[in-house]
């Protein structure tokens, strides 16, 4: 995943940036305890996301603990408490999405970047086998997505919806997962979808242009659209809009100021932010 | 059964005021035309009885014998007569895509007509394929631009591709959206204004 899944801070009150800031330090703490100090470069906007939505949906954060950053002693901070596995498996789709991650860019950048990926790669293989000896269900679903994904890549004629089909099923089936039952098993599933789908376009939004230019794949490189921008506002909106009305079914009341937050001012500020970069194409 | 308190998010105390706003704002969100077409279509409409029932239930022990004022949920029904396509339109209606998409791909080419598109555009639609949804519904629309059904199904794929739309006007980031440039020099101007009146407030 690639750090759109943020919130608005502006639009926050000061009690709910102060709660996502103690799952974002829980999140890091928790990455420090299962893998290791360096693991928790690796946290990710995205998966403190992952970790509040999970809380949200059990119910299992019951307060917050006072304490100090470890890179920073002199920097209090509060950590939320969570009463089961939500930070564990956060963290390991963390560890994951980064050794997958570094897989796909061991394919196609540059030589460099691709000497840096080797040498960091061993220790995200070591993080990423304890991570899939404890979450073995989340290691196949972000595995079969970049499959999937290459093999669409690899497709002659890939249609757009194609293409961001194995992200959005990789989100769609992490977050049906989390369903108690068939019901909310089918919306966490539709949410997913279209949040993952909107996450891919937007990555692919952001790297136009770096795609076209060094000729990478890209979904918006297969439109002949004249308008290009508001092409990809109007898929990004859309996705965002249907992630939004199956949200909206989920019965959430913990930390829900912080989700609603994101769903309607967070999300879409990204993508106004990814749109509002100059690019070389038409507007 | 539910407590009805619960359902409608408000204390046992609140006021009959109250009550009726949170049934109100509760009746707008599960709104069945937010969910035309969706695939959760029915849950929404589940959602939305167990709200009628829970304002009812309160209503009544309340005994002030008002009016329900429930919202009469409809769902998408595709009972318009006879269709070639009914066997489509049921595995449409029950999830069943693959099934829906098979039949539909096996229908030759020259019976390829405005409702093959719908429905295939549906099919799409379900799978969350917007890009495809939106494009066979237009050739649906374009071959028979008189059929109402064809019609409202672009219109709602048209209405979600803006911020206009259903659950998702409350923002204040749906105006100048359609040119795709975010934020203004007005909207930075703004921002900081607010941040030196927090600060100011805050004493530093």
């Amino acid at each position: 995943m690639f750090g759109y899944l943020q919130i608005d801070k502006a639009e926050l009150k000061v009690r709910e940036y102060e709660a996502y800031q103690s799952v974002y330090c829980g999140l890091c703490r928790q990455l420090g305890k299962d893998y290791s100090v360096f693991a928790r470069f690796a946290l990710s906007y995205d998966c403190t996301f992952y970790a509040m939505t999970l809380m949200a949906l059990r119910r299992s954060c019951s307060g917050f603990d006072d304490g100090r950053c470890r890179f920073n002693p002199l920097k209090k901070c509060k950590y939320a408490r969570c009463e089961d596995d939500c930070y564990r498996k956060a963290a390991a789709l963390t560890v994951i999405t980064v050794y997958y991650k570094l897989c796909d860019d061991l394919r196609d950048d540059g030589f460099f970047k691709r000497l840096v990926v080797r040498l960091i790669k061993p220790f995200f293989s070591h993080c990423r086998k304890k991570a899939q000896q404890r979450f073995p269900r989340l290691d196949e679903i972000v595995g079969n997505m970049l499959k999937a994904q290459q093999k669409v890549e690899q497709s002659p004629q890939p249609q757009m919806d194609e293409t961001a089909h194995p992200t959005a099923v990789m989100l769609a089936e992490i977050m049906r997962a989390e369903g108690r039952d068939t019901m909310e098993e089918r919306v966490l599933y539709e949410c997913g979808y279209h949040l993952g789908r909107w996450v891919y376009f937007m990555d692919a939004a952001d790297d136009y242009e770096k795609d076209k230019k060094r000729g990478g794949f890209n979904p918006f490189l297969l439109t002949e659209a004249e308008n290009l921008r508001t092409v990809m506002n109007e898929v990004l909106s859309q996705s965002l809009a249907r992630s939004y009305d199956a949200y909206n079914l989920l019965d959430i009341t913990d930390f829900k100021g912080i989700l609603d937050n994101m769903m309607l001012y967070g999300f879409p500020l990204r993508q106004q932010k990814v749109l509002a970069v100059p690019q070389g194409g038409n507007t | 059964m539910k407590n009805p308190y619960e359902v409608l998010g408000v204390s046992p105390d609140a006021t009959d005021e109250e009550i009726k706003k949170a049934y109100r704002n509760l009746a707008k969100k599960y709104h069945p035309d937010n969910y035309a077409n969706s695939p959760l279509a029915d849950v929404a409409e589940e959602k939305m009885k167990d709200v009628n029932e829970a304002y009812d239930q309160i209503n009544r022990m309340r005994q002030k014998g008002k009016g329900t004022g429930s919202a009469a949920s409809s769902g998408t029904t595709y009972n318009n007569g006879y269709s070639k396509f009914n066997s489509v339109r049921i595995f449409i209606q029950r999830n069943m895509i693959a099934e829906a998409e098979n039949v539909l791909n096996s229908t030759p080419q020259n019976e390829r007509d405005a409702e093959w598109h719908f429905l295939m555009g549906m099919c799409h639609f379900r799978k969350g394929w917007n890009e495809q949804a939106k494009t066979e519904f237009q050739t649906a629309v374009n071959m028979d631009p008189n059929n109402s059904e064809f019609r409202s199904a672009y219109q709602t794929v048209n209405a979600q591709r803006t911020y206009n739309y259903g659950g998702y006007n409350t923002g204040s980031y749906n105006n100048g959206n359609t040119n795709g440039m975010g934020c203004t020099a007005c909207d930075v101007c703004s921002m900081m204004m607010c941040a030196s009146v927090c600060c100011r407030c805050c004493g530093r």
